[in-house]
């Protein structure tokens, strides 16, 4: 089921006055049988996997609370790991691995045959599946309690409102707010509905009716003028931007009118100065969960690791052999041979190698969460390169700006600028279906002889896409300094007369027979 | 404020807003020099009724009135579906002395375009019959338009008749040139098959209520409503060809079926445009006037399927050789 359908809103009105209506084990029960309707909407037989790492991960932490015998523990946690991480390496990577080892076989000359299966991916699995994960890895290092309540952990992980696409909500966020019944609060009301009803202007209005132009461009590169594909591609920024925060805000603000709150997912992204800063701003919960879970364990900013090492060598050979481009093999030993070098020259530089190198493969892994493609990787690859490229040049960048005593406005416009560009450039990957599709969007931009506007087609459907990205920049802009959500429970005319402008910019300008949000895909 | 009562001050200015706005849009978009708002309106009546799609505004009117001196109605938009245009050139008949001529470029009979016709809700209160074809083609845009009418502007449509609020569209044609990059590539075109039997879909939707039950039932059974066919016809893109000439014939008005030009060298790749020729000959008992070839010259398109203004001109002045626009 998503949001933006009207089964939603039937569902949504008979399950909110019900769950407002009952208390305790009773109110547990209606969310939980409403999570697996929510998502059994979709395909009830992938409810199985639910359940199975529910009920797996339950029965691990009761274990894990019952011994304090380090190895058993260790034993424990693994399994989970395995039994979740095999799920999702079964569904969402099998085919991608089987692929790409045959490739490589292919490239060192033999001649591999096997079939690849049909598999189909369950939506939101890399979701539950890092949520449940972060429970067992939390009652494992003893950081939060076992929950023993079947009901309630069950809950935990199905909740519908996050369950397909997030935000990512940690054990020990979200289980300390199912100990109490949850109020019915009008202050909650209205944060809550406000925050949906913007949501879902960013869902139906800007990304929906960017979607048909974007995926024309990305559909036929080749037949379009570098002006259209360049406005596909930014078009497409702020698709993908509104279309997975719009579904976060829609999450979180249903949420908090049940009573809960939830991590902020997104805050203004594209107006980051920095990729560091984008990255605490963009998909936070993925972020944080990333940092705490891998590139911390991986050694963070101190030191290396066998794994980082390891995984950076298998992405070295997997390139090459994708590819079969040779010309990689002397540039990736020309990094290597310069990585060892610098990492030999002090403590500092050591723990600066180190540092660039996990958050190289934190970023390498961050892609591969997307999805079970080369393009993820890429995309992957130019964050890491990006964060590591800040790291290296970023403070001479910073004193050239200081020296030609740039004002605060206009370095803050160059440096959002420049982050803007770049991030819509590794958009480019993660949107085409293959690196031959990114490759000819590139090369038909870089086509100057057509950047005119007078060789875009679609002229009006580029006018509403200019006209709702300007608001959403104009809102998200002075969000900045103004407090919507705070103004709006303090002001009640204020709150009318901005609920009522949503809705009527929803009627007038959005899209209504677009199927689902991109994000369910991963 | 009350608790509760903003809930209700929210829903109760929404509602009046979205009537306001409505009908502001209603009358401003009535005023419009736009060909629909015209259409329904009462100031189309002509001479010349012609009929396309995108490729229909190569009918390029000033030059056809300039050289035939009667007036001319132009009912083409880019994708029109000819179930849309029949509905169209229907309304035209009911609503306008029947004009002397109608000229129909036949390839329009290439595709259904329901998403077109939901931006076409704008104009479904002043017309029973488009308003019905809404319904059984576009459930979302039909019930959607009844709940808020200012959805019913809520579309490219509409952007196009503010863009034409004060200035004519009769001159409305893509003029460019055709890129040397798609003439060089023209030698490299593969085979093209005009679809002109593509299957209708109709669902089995009626009003808001059956939606919404409808949306119910697929909720707690496993056999979705929504979407179901009821009826799969692939001749009914030749009927509305038929029923729409039938229309116009009734009315005393004569029928000149054509096919527009094409770019040479796409044209060649057209494998089944003398079926098309044949089967709509066979269905209407008119001939079909074949200019796919009429027109030589690369300045003379726009690109593959579309002419330019000069390309039209050439075009117009075969057809008024041939005593088609006469």
């Amino acid at each position: 089921m998503i949001f933006n359908s009207i089964p939603f809103f039937i569902f949504i009105g008979i399950f909110l006055p019900l769950y407002f209506a009952l208390r305790g084990k009773a109110r547990l029960w209606l969310c939980l049988i409403a999570s697996y309707f929510f998502y059994g909407w979709w395909d009830y037989r992938f409810l199985s996997l639910i359940v199975i790492s529910t009920a797996l991960d339950y029965l691990v932490g009761l274990q894990l609370g019952k011994t304090e015998e380090a190895t058993a523990r260790k034993r424990l946690m693994l399994l989970s790991m395995a039994v979740n991480l095999g799920f999702l390496a079964f569904f969402k990577y099998f085919n991608f691995f089987a692929d790409s080892f045959a490739d490589v076989l292919v490239s060192v000359g033999f001649e591999p045959s096997w079939h690849t299966l049909n598999i189909i991916l369950p939506v939101g699995i890399s979701f539950y599946t890092f949520q449940s994960m972060s429970y067992t890895i939390d009652v494992w290092k003893k950081e939060i309690p076992v929950e023993k309540n079947f009901l309630r952990f069950a809950t935990f992980i199905s909740f519908f409102p996050q369950l397909v696409a997030g935000p990512i909500v940690r054990a020990s966020e979200f289980l300390p707010q199912f100990q109490s019944d949850r109020k019915f609060d009008w202050n909650r009301i209205i944060s809550g509905s406000g925050q949906m009803l913007w949501g879902f202007f960013k869902k139906v209005a800007v990304a929906d009716s960017l979607a048909p132009f974007v995926d024309q461009c990305f559909a036929a590169p080749d037949t379009f003028s570098s002006m259209h594909l360049f406005i596909g591609v930014l078009f497409y920024s702020f698709q993908i931007y509104c279309d997975f925060s719009g579904y976060s805000d829609i999450a979180i603000g249903l949420a908090r009118m049940m009573g809960f709150d939830f991590p902020e997912n997104f805050r203004t992204p594209y107006f980051s100065q920095d990729f560091s800063e984008f990255w605490k701003r963009w998909h936070i919960t993925l972020s944080s969960w990333l940092g705490d879970y891998l590139y911390i364990p991986l050694g963070g900013n101190r030191n290396g690791s066998f794994g980082s090492i390891f995984f950076i060598g298998l992405f070295s050979v997997f390139a090459i052999g994708v590819t079969g481009w040779m010309w990689l093999i002397p540039a990736f030993l020309l990094i290597y041979a310069g990585g060892y070098y610098y990492l030999r020259q002090g403590k500092k530089q050591k723990a600066k190698t180190f540092t660039m190198m996990n958050l190289m493969v934190t970023m390498l892994l961050g892609g591969l969460w997307h999805g079970s493609s080369y393009v993820f990787i890429l995309w992957g690859f130019l964050h890491g390169a990006y964060l590591i490229f800040q790291r290296i040049l970023g403070p001479g960048f910073g004193k050239l700006l200081d020296s030609l005593h740039t004002p605060s406005w206009l370095r803050m416009g160059i440096n959002v600028a420049i982050v803007f560009s770049l991030t819509s450039l590794a958009w480019v990957f993660f949107r085409s279906p293959d690196f031959e599709t990114a490759m000819s969007v590139l090369s038909g931009i870089a086509n100057l002889e057509t950047f005119t506007f007078g060789s875009v087609i679609h002229k009006f459907v580029v006018l509403k896409g200019v006209f709702v990205v300007g608001i959403l920049l104009m809102v998200e802009a002075s969000d900045l300094k103004f407090n919507y959500q705070e103004v709006s429970l303090r002001k009640p005319i204020f709150r009318v007369v901005t609920y009522t402008l949503l809705l009527l910019l929803i009627a007038f300008m959005g899209t209504f027979d677009s199927d689902a949000f991109i994000y369910f895909q991963f | 404020m009350k608790n509760s009562l903003w809930i209700f001050a929210v829903l109760a200015i929404t509602f009046l807003g979205d009537r306001a706005i409505g009908y502001v849009m209603q009358q401003q978009a009535a005023d419009s020099q736009f060909r629909y708002a015209r259409l329904y309106d009462n100031r189309a009546e002509a001479d010349i009724l012609l009929v396309g799609n995108s490729r229909g505004l190569i009918f390029y009117q000033p030059y056809i009135e300039e050289v035939t001196q009667s007036e001319t109605f132009n009912v083409s938009y880019n994708g029109m579906p000819i179930d849309l245009a029949n509905v169209l050139v229907q309304d035209y008949f009911d609503l306008y002395p029947a004009p002397k001529k109608m000229v129909v470029d036949v390839t329009m009979c290439d595709r259904l375009n329901d998403q077109l016709m939901s931006d076409f809700k704008m104009y479904a209160p002043y017309s029973e019959k488009l308003s019905k074809l809404l319904k059984d083609k576009s459930d979302t845009a039909y019930n959607g338009s009844q709940f808020s009418h200012l959805f019913r502007y809520n579309s490219e449509l509409y952007q196009r008749n503010l863009f034409f609020q004060n200035k004519t569209d009769e001159d409305w044609l893509l003029d460019r040139v055709i890129s040397d990059g798609m003439v060089e590539g023209s030698a490299d075109l593969k085979d093209y098959t005009i679809d002109f039997q593509p299957t209708q879909k109709t669902k089995q939707v009626k009003t808001s209520f059956e939606y919404v039950t409808n949306q119910l039932v697929d909720m707690v059974t496993d056999s979705p409503t929504k979407g179901t066919d009821v009826e799969t016809n692939p001749e009914y893109v030749i009927n509305q060809l038929v029923e729409m000439v039938k229309y116009a014939q009734a009315k005393g008005t004569e029928v000149e079926l054509v096919i527009n030009p094409y770019f040479p060298a796409f044209a060649n790749k057209i494998v089944n445009i003398q079926d098309l020729k044949r089967t709509v000959e066979a269905k209407t008992g008119l001939p079909v006037n074949d200019y796919s070839l009429a027109v030589k010259e690369t300045a003379g398109f726009g690109d593959y399927q579309h002419l330019n203004k000069a390309g039209a001109r050439t075009f117009i002045d075969k057809m008024l050789a041939d005593n088609v626009l006469k």
